[in-house]
């Protein structure tokens, strides 16, 4: 096995436009290389010096993500707790603090999971991201990134290189619910991300509304037009389209009946906490614990 | 293949040959000779191989070695000075919060993390912060009180 | 209680635990050590039809391939119905076909993965009810020739117990109501958070093994019997133990590994990762079914009750041959009952075979007669709490066994439990109170020490007990220390080591202060004996009248001329010696009348504990999450010598009780593969998941039991907290819970029958 330590986005690329596979903080690939599963890649590059790479900067009215900024940053960062709270959810959930403080956004979203929890909240947020190469630099957005379980539609000399938040509507908020066993140390089981827009008088404009394993990728709901409707009417539609458009399986961690009907319960939920943060609510990050059974005794 | 490099642990630099897919852990256990750090899953779900790269806490089984040269690694070897016991570890031994022990050494360095990011953790803050260290021993109530003491007490105190 | 203050208890072996100066078996490294990886069988019954190793040895760096080919011929096991390696057969999928020796890891993989095994599937014996069909393939086709002395089997009922007591027929027939319930319970395991490791080493025609072992006397046992060696040639030494649970009692791959250092002429190393650690080791906690019909009276007394209980054995006999005869015992229950009949078997299957984890049987046993209980209450309109009062066993009751209890608390837990948690307060709608009872006997059994006086004061207890972390070994000083009026830290201890100390049971039914407390203790009067006796030569006065305290001998009233101990050690260098010895001899079993066919030896519960656990359980209707808020725990142990180390035990045992209620299982696919031999979807409990959990004590002095009025301890608090959680969600749903453990899912699906 190779290994190479970049110290400049030139030398990552040049890395990984020979064959290497990037490499950040490793929580994916050196835990699935375990017990033979997914051997290591015969060559890695570490991404994890690249000046720059670590930052969150503002670009374009919204914010770009570095590719190596971590959980732990994305979950603590004012302007994403203020402005993208679902992401910031979905990242205070991920695994332990340890993996909070290793794993990043550029691995994550590369993973393709579809049981990421910063997959749902990327997609109603709207994000795109940066790939790069030594031929140059793209956009593409999460929802054309991800085509399958751990696959996307990046090639292989390219580096996710930041994730794109684009700015966001007035009187719009976000908000990522899963369902967990355990309050703490949990893969999603579902788990539902909505952005919320609510007109002048706390009426909903509009609900964009995505799900976590449910579907070979993070699922975005179609035709969930609530235009007008009450935050209650709202939660009552994307409860019912999650556990509709839901094609879940059957696994060790749920059935698929179960999941269908708790993926409606989250997106319900997450509706419900975008649209109160939305309105000026004060609701801590990450949401999941405000929620009854997640709270502190 | 094999990869020379420098690791820093508890500020001893150590000249490591290696291939370059062993994991920190093995790296330390092995080539450093250090075993105070455990492997319990090697799956990065029990915390018990838990050490401190530039102070924060990284699951050593998912942390390749060759990715922590000239950072600053620090094991439960290297968290007391001298003779006298860290005032976290004092204060497990004290309050109960050691049995079997082979979580110990992990649960030390993440609550050393936790606390010297946020010395006025809460119960609660401590529930969430050592959420990924498992303990089978001793329900974490005595953990609990040993890490409240030491909030209280303060993390650079002498024991 | 003590003289020596135990309320601040300082473990000796805490410094290296904290420090990480501690060794574990993993952590051992010899010289010229090469490493072990097992083949296994992959499959849960096969015929093997190809064996072929020479590949494997042929590989550069492996030292030593081995079969059952290359050990002696012996079948071992409580009926004897295992080998070694799997022979002609693999009965379920994590049976060792194979071992290697090589220089590394990673070489000895390699030459795992080019040993030829090759096999004709069989059937496999993946459901319990389904086994006892006439027609169902049998696990162990020669199931007769095993040596099953006492023990009941028949096909593939592995060891069946039936205990009747009185006329249940006759009392269930004129009882006022008759409550039927099924419930079941699925597998799960005692994940200590070290997976087990053991080196083994040659040096001429002995070998030194250390292991991750809770009973290092029955592993050299073990290894005696599977490798024909006299005891003096084998040397178990356990590092520090990190947990077992009973995960590691019984016998493992000491014989493995010492007969691959053998042939690899060089000391051996094995590891476990945690996946083999899930898969390997005969040690589960079993699936179980419990069918319970009780006859009630009018006036809420029990009448009668009849049990019918499988177990789901796995492959092998392990230690559980007895597991018939606890489940049975408390599927009972510890109630006022004289017309009891029970039918408990064991069941072989193709899967990991069960072993004793922490009070075996009892969680899932309690979970179904405590569920039970609370629809027996709601039948005759009565407070669960109340119908407890009323018919739970109290000093001077007679039990289902017949037996007789002198002083206990079951009572008293009750009130303590109930009242700590607030039972009957005013609840939001989404919370609710469950309450539950237990039981767990003391087993006094054969256990030995010495202690010794060096001549400057400082001693030695050399025991042969085990500490697998609960601190039991860690107590002894103190127990010494309180009998010569010295103080722990004057006390090196020696233990985990079959060649230095004399014999004990091991970590194994919590009856490590329990009996070598006693031997302990008797080992050190013999040493205060003779102090006494230097001491009253040199004060001029009767050695009874001689009393030690604070590190010195004075005659009784005149402390003001006190000779140090240290003294007395030195003199006696030269007149005998300061060495003591006891031995724990286990009193009479206390008397039962219950008749029981394949009686396993547990119809009397000697030293018998009692607890009551009351828990405030909150639910998510919406999801069927459910999160324990809140403990209270009342135990009656006996009197608690050590308060820190008890209360450790009760709220380990309680966080356990919690994972099992709600979210560890043990899944199986239709091949009788586990599904989930990873902590990932295997969940413990994490520190977010902990709810506070408060203790309490019913001291009641027990004698001819443990030291200084004592019960055991370990594992009775691993017993009521699934069944008082079962009782909270049954109020909050609506329906009893009739499948362990509660997962959120199943939770769901009750509130949505309750719904339809």
């Amino acid at each position: 096995m190779t290994f190479t330590l970049a110290s400049s986005l030139e030398e990552a690329l040049d890395a990984v436009a020979a064959g290497a596979t990037p490499i950040a903080g490793g929580t994916d690939l050196v835990v699935a290389a375990r017990g033979g599963r997914t051997p290591l890649p015969e060559s890695l590059v570490a991404i994890d010096r690249i000046p720059g790479l670590d930052t969150v900067t503002t670009h374009e009215g919204g914010l770009r993500l570095g590719a190596t900024v971590s959980h732990a940053t994305i979950a603590s960062h004012p302007d994403i707790v203020r402005y993208f709270a679902g992401l910031a959810d979905g990242s205070a959930l991920v695994g332990s603090p340890a993996t909070r403080n290793v794993g990043t956004i550029g691995g994550n979203v590369m993973n393709a999971s579809p049981a990421m929890d910063t997959g749902a909240p990327l997609v109603v947020l709207g994000a795109s991201v940066e790939l790069a190469s030594v031929a140059g630099t793209r956009v593409v957005t999460v929802d054309d990134l991800w085509t399958a379980p751990g696959v996307t539609s990046a090639s292989s000399d390219e580096l996710c290189t930041a994730v794109l938040l684009p700015a966001q509507p007035e009187n719009s908020a976000s908000a990522y619910v899963r369902l967990e066993y355990r309050r703490a140390m949990e893969i999603a089981v579902v788990g539902a991300a909505t952005r919320v827009v609510l007109d002048g008088d706390g009426a909903v404009t509009s609900v964009d509304l995505a799900l976590t394993a449910v579907a070979p990728t993070i699922l975005r709901v179609t035709a969930l037009d609530v235009a007008g409707s009450s935050i209650a009417a709202a939660a009552d539609a994307a409860r019912e389209a999650a556990s509709m458009q839901a094609t879940p399986i059957s696994d060790i961690r749920a059935s698929d009946s179960y999941r269908r009907h708790t993926v409606g319960i989250m997106a319900g939920r997450a509706v419900e906490a975008a649209a109160g943060r939305a309105a000026g609510e004060q609701i801590s990050v990450p949401v999941n614990r405000a929620f009854g059974i997640g709270a502190p005794a | 293949m094999t990869e020379s490099y420098t690791l820093t642990v508890n500020e001893v630099a150590y000249s490591i040959v290696a291939d370059a897919q062993r994991s920190l852990l093995s790296v330390i256990r092995g080539e450093v000779g250090l075993t105070g750090t455990k492997e319990g899953c090697d799956d990065s779900e029990c915390g018990a191989c838990m050490v401190l790269v530039d102070g924060r806490p990284v699951n050593s089984c998912s942390y390749l070695a060759v990715q922590a040269q000239g950072r600053a690694i620090t094991t439960i070897e290297g968290l007391a000075s001298g003779d006298a016991l860290h005032v976290l570890q004092r204060n497990m031994l004290e309050e109960g919060g050691v049995q079997c022990g082979f979580c110990t050494p992990g649960m030390i360095m993440s609550a050393h993390a936790l606390l010297d990011q946020n010395p006025d953790a809460t119960e609660e803050d401590i529930r969430l912060g050592l959420a990924g260290n498992l303990c089978r021993c001793t329900g974490y109530a005595g953990i609990m009180k040993a890490v409240v003491r030491t909030a209280r007490e303060g993390l650079s105190t002498d024991s | 209680m003590l003289s020596v203050d135990i309320s601040k208890f300082l473990r000796a072996d805490g410094p290296d635990k904290v420090t990480g100066s501690g060794r574990y078996s993993a952590d051992i490294s010899l010289t010229g050590m090469a490493h072990a990886k097992f083949l296994y069988a992959g499959v849960a019954s096969a015929r093997i039809t190809t064996l072929d190793t020479a590949a494997a040895k042929a590989i550069p760096g492996v030292f030593a391939v081995l079969t059952q080919a290359d050990v002696p011929d012996i079948r071992f096991g409580s009926v004897a119905d295992r080998y070694l390696f799997a022979k002609d057969v693999v009965r379920f999928e994590g049976e060792v076909v194979a071992a290697v020796a090589a220089v590394d890891a990673d070489t000895a993989q390699r030459a795992v993965d080019a040993i030829v095994f090759e096999y004709d599937a069989l059937p496999v014996v993946n459901d319990i009810e389904a086994a006892l069909e006439p027609d169902a393939p049998l696990v162990h086709e020669d199931w007769e020739s095993y040596s099953a002395r006492r023990i009941v089997m028949d096909r593939n009922i592995a060891s069946q117990t039936i205990l009747t007591l009185g006329d249940a027929d006759a009392a269930l027939a004129d009882a006022d109501l008759v409550i039927e319930g099924r419930y079941i319970a699925d597998a799960s395991h005692a994940a200590p958070i070290e997976p087990r490791g053991v080196v083994a080493q040659w040096e001429g025609d002995k070998v030194t093994i250390w292991t991750s072992s809770q009973v290092p006397f029955q592993a050299r046992d073990g290894v005696c019997e599977t490798l024909e060696l006299p005891t003096n040639r084998v040397r178990i030494i356990v590092p520090h133990l990190g947990g077992g649970f009973g995960g590691k009692c019984g016998f493992h791959y000491e014989a493995h590994i010492a007969a691959l250092a053998r042939a690899a002429r060089r000391p051996v190393r094995l590891v476990f990762s945690r996946r083999e650690e899930f898969l390997a080791p005969d040690r589960r906690r079993e699936g179980m079914i419990v069918e319970l019909t009780t006859g009630l009276r009018s006036d809420g007394t029990i009448a009668a009750r009849k049990a019918r209980i499988l177990l789901d054995y796995g492959a092998y006999s392990s230690d559980a041959t007895f597991f018939p005869h606890m489940a049975a015992m408390h599927a009972l229950g510890p109630y006022k009952i004289d017309n009891v009949y029970a039918e408990s078997s064991a069941v072989y299957t193709n899967r990991q075979p069960s072993g004793s984890v922490r009070a075996p049987t009892a969680p899932q046993a309690c979970w179904a007669l405590e569920t039970h209980t609370d629809e027996l209450a709601a039948a005759v309109g009565m407070d669960p709490v109340a119908f407890r009062r009323l018919n739970g066993v109290d000093t001077g009751a007679s039990g289902v066994s017949g037996q007789v209890f002198d002083a206990i608390g079951l009572q008293e837990c009750i009130t303590l439990a109930t009242e700590d948690v607030g039972y009957g307060d005013v609840l939001p709608g989404d919370e609710a109170i469950g309450v539950a009872i237990g039981w767990w006997p003391s087993f006094p059994g054969a256990s030995g020490a010495y202690v010794k006086l060096d001549s400057d004061g400082k001693g030695v207890i050399v025991t042969g007990a085990q500490e697998c972390g609960t601190g039991a070994v860690m107590t002894l000083p103190y127990l010494v220390a309180n009998e010569l009026g010295m103080q722990p830290e004057d006390f090196e201890l020696v233990y985990q080591d079959t060649s230095a100390a004399p014999y004990d049971v091991g970590a194994t039914g919590s009856q490590t202060l329990l009996n070598n407390g006693i031997a302990t203790i008797e080992a050190s009067y013999q040493i205060a004996s003779r102090l006494r006796e230097i001491a009253a030569s040199m004060l001029e006065a009767e050695a009874d009248d001689i009393v030690l305290e604070n590190g010195h001998a004075h005659v009784d009233g005149s402390p003001d001329t006190a000779i140090p101990i240290a003294r007395l050690a030195r003199r006696a260098n030269h007149t005998g010696m300061l060495i003591g010895k006891g031995a724990r001899i286990a009193p009479p079993d206390p008397k039962t009348s219950i008749s029981a066919i394949g009686d396993q030896g547990v119809s009397s519960f000697a030293g018998p504990q009692f607890s009551c656990h009351a828990v405030r359980v909150k639910l998510d209707r919406d999801t069927g999450v459910a999160r324990v808020l809140a403990v209270s725990a009342a135990h009656d142990s006996g009197t608690i010598v050590n308060p820190i180390g008890a209360a450790g035990q009760v709220e380990g045992g309680v966080l356990m009780g919690i994972g099992q209620a709600l979210t560890e299982r043990t899944e199986y696919d239709d091949k009788g593969r586990q599904v989930n031999p990873a902590l990932l979807d295997y969940k413990l409990q994490t520190f977010a998941d902990a709810p506070p959990i408060s203790v309490q004590f019913v001291e009641v002095f027990t004698p001819d039991m443990g030291p200084h009025g004592a019960k055991a301890i370990a594992e009775a608090p691993n017993v009521a907290t699934a069944a008082a959680i079962s009782n909270a969600l049954g109020k909050l749903v609506g329906l009893p819970m009739r499948e362990l453990p509660m997962t959120s899912e199943r939770v769901w699906r009750a509130i949505q029958a309750v719904g339809s």
